[in-house]
């Protein structure tokens, strides 16, 4: 190997032989993250990360997507807590899959949609029903649609990590970060008296 | 960050004639429309092969890519470049981890990418197998190889495949930052006293050519280019890139009284081309199958990263292992 550049690393010693294998589990759990960025705006799907637990991938989250801008409220759930409908072809609504409301009582869903494909899912909001699929068929009433619905999810509420009202604290501070803004760094100035020097 | 020159496998277009051909026109259509293709749809095997590789490789060269910075935060000349640069590393890591996640919605597992990367099984973006002397080296990834990567990845963002351009632009937006700050980092050293402004010309005569290398070897139209352009994998050809970059930010560089070290660089006002001296492509091979100043090393550091979170992974996992792994959404 060259000579290491790394300060931290010209004192440690570096591994060149392949690692053995790793067990098969080494592998963490997927979440899904919605953040609310504005008050006028819906909850929306932001993507997604890997950790152990709920609480972690809610702090996880926090970095992730918050890091750069503040924002409202952030919401996590696992990825096998949402039910996932197909995606509908176009011109047709997910919800003629979903006909049958067999009462809309019960424990309290979480209901996003898809309207138009490479956008993101959106919060459309909540409904109380025995289980997904009937969520589905009581939001096919209960819930406004601008237009048809190409894709949704549901999760439980229950199931979320929601950020409360004390947590907003946590985003007082991003605005104060002017170093992580484009807008911290002018450089017309220097150019132009650089410029004047040289002429 | 990252440039053009992914490396595609060489698959025959051959295997189209496997698809279901009703199932493959539906999807061409789809495309043609400008519609997103989302992790569920069905999509050619082609495809799904060839995106899990471009965005894997991607991923991979912002963690790698955070490396060569990254050792210069503790050196950086003063608090508030310190500040700046340590956000920026966040932002690679954070950008490789959004694209991890847009690739596994193909199919291919976080965990077998990282694998395959610290066993050199993957690839990733060329120019940070290059070593950063010095603090203007790092202001020159800063702002230009930065400049390079938004180039490519503005455009791959109009790409068809729904995750992947979500996390593009939200990586875009991010890079915004990234830009202004190195072009900014640069500014100063040119502009400054003779031995920074030396410093600065340096740097820029060590990556005049890893940069040019970095949009990958000039286009050679084949079917399979084809096929990837058809189906927005691939946007712009290396050689588009190589000149859009060329022509934003020359004029920046001259601008500041730098000199790029290729006499023959001039812009043909009658074909609007950049005309330069072509890189040592057979350099770029070599590089690419790991000979290149710094590849071991760059491995090796991530070895080590890998080997000394085992135990914080083996202890979180205990806790995780009644959740079952499942793909990401979108």
């Amino acid at each position: 190997m060259d000579k290491i550049l790394d300060p931290r690393l010209q004192r440690l010693t570096l591994i060149n032989e392949p690692l053995p294998a790793k067990p098969e589990l080494d592998q963490l759990p997927t979440f899904e993250v919605f953040v609310k960025s504005r008050a006028a705006r819906p909850w929306r799907h932001e993507g997604s990360l890997h950790a152990s637990t709920l609480e972690m991938a809610f702090v996880f989250a926090k970095e992730q997507y918050s890091r750069r801008g503040t924002c409202l409220g952030i919401w996590v759930i696992a990825t096998h807590d949402l039910f996932v409908t197909d995606y509908a072809d176009n011109q047709t609504d997910i919800y003629d899959q979903f006909t049958e409301a067999p009462g809309c009582s019960g424990e309290a869903w979480e209901v996003f949609h898809m309207y138009k494909r490479g956008t993101q899912h959106t919060h459309a909001g909540q409904v109380s029903a025995p289980t997904p699929q009937a969520a589905l068929a009581c939001a096919r009433n209960a819930l406004e649609r601008p237009r048809p619905v190409l894709n949704a999810w549901v999760g439980a509420a229950g199931k979320f990590r929601k950020s409360t009202p004390e947590e907003e604290a946590m985003w007082q501070t991003t605005p104060e970060k002017l170093f992580r803004e484009a807008i911290d760094y002018k450089t017309n100035e220097k150019i132009k008296a650089f410029k004047a020097t040289q002429s | 960050m990252y440039g053009g020159g992914y490396l595609f496998e060489k698959t025959s277009p051959d295997l189209l004639k496997e698809e279901d051909q009703e199932k493959l026109a539906a999807f061409e259509a789809r495309i043609d429309r400008g519609e997103k293709i989302e992790p569920h749809d069905w999509m050619p095997k082609l495809y799904r092969q060839q995106l899990i590789r471009m965005i894997e490789q991607h991923a991979h060269s912002e963690i790698i890519g955070a490396l060569p910075e990254g050792t210069w935060i503790t050196r950086a000349p003063g608090f508030k470049r310190k500040l700046g640069l340590m956000a920026k590393v966040q932002d690679e890591v954070g950008h490789a981890q959004l694209l991890y996640s847009a690739a596994e919605t193909l199919g291919k597992s976080r965990e077998q990418m990282i694998d395959d990367l610290i066993n050199g099984r993957s690839k990733y973006s060329n120019i940070f197998n290059y070593p950063a002397y010095t603090w203007a080296d790092s202001c020159f990834i800063s702002w230009l190889v930065d400049a390079g990567a938004i180039v490519n990845q503005v455009a791959n963002s109009k790409g068809s495949y729904g995750p992947y351009c979500r996390a593009l632009e939200r990586i875009c937006i991010e890079e915004s930052f990234h830009l202004k700050f190195g072009h900014h980092c640069v500014t100063y050293l040119a502009t400054g006293t003779p031995r920074q402004r030396q410093m600065m010309q340096e740097a820029l005569n060590r990556w005049w050519y890893p940069m040019l290398m970095f949009f990958g070897p000039p286009d050679k139209i084949s079917a399979h280019t084809e096929i990837l352009m058809r189906w927005k994998v691939k946007i712009l050809s290396n050689d588009e890139t190589r000149q859009q970059w060329l022509d934003m930010y020359v004029p920046k560089i001259w601008e500041l009284g730098l000199t790029i070290p290729d006499d023959k660089l001039r812009k043909n006002e009658e074909t609007g081309k950049w005309e330069f001296t072509q890189p040592d492509w057979e350099e770029f091979k070599q590089v690419i199958n790991g000979n290149g100043p710094c590849n071991k090393e760059r491995l090796a550091v991530r070895r080590m990263a890998e080997k000394r979170g085992e135990w914080v992974r083996r202890a979180i996992l205990v806790k995780a292992s009644n959740k079952k792994y499942v793909t990401p959404l979108a």
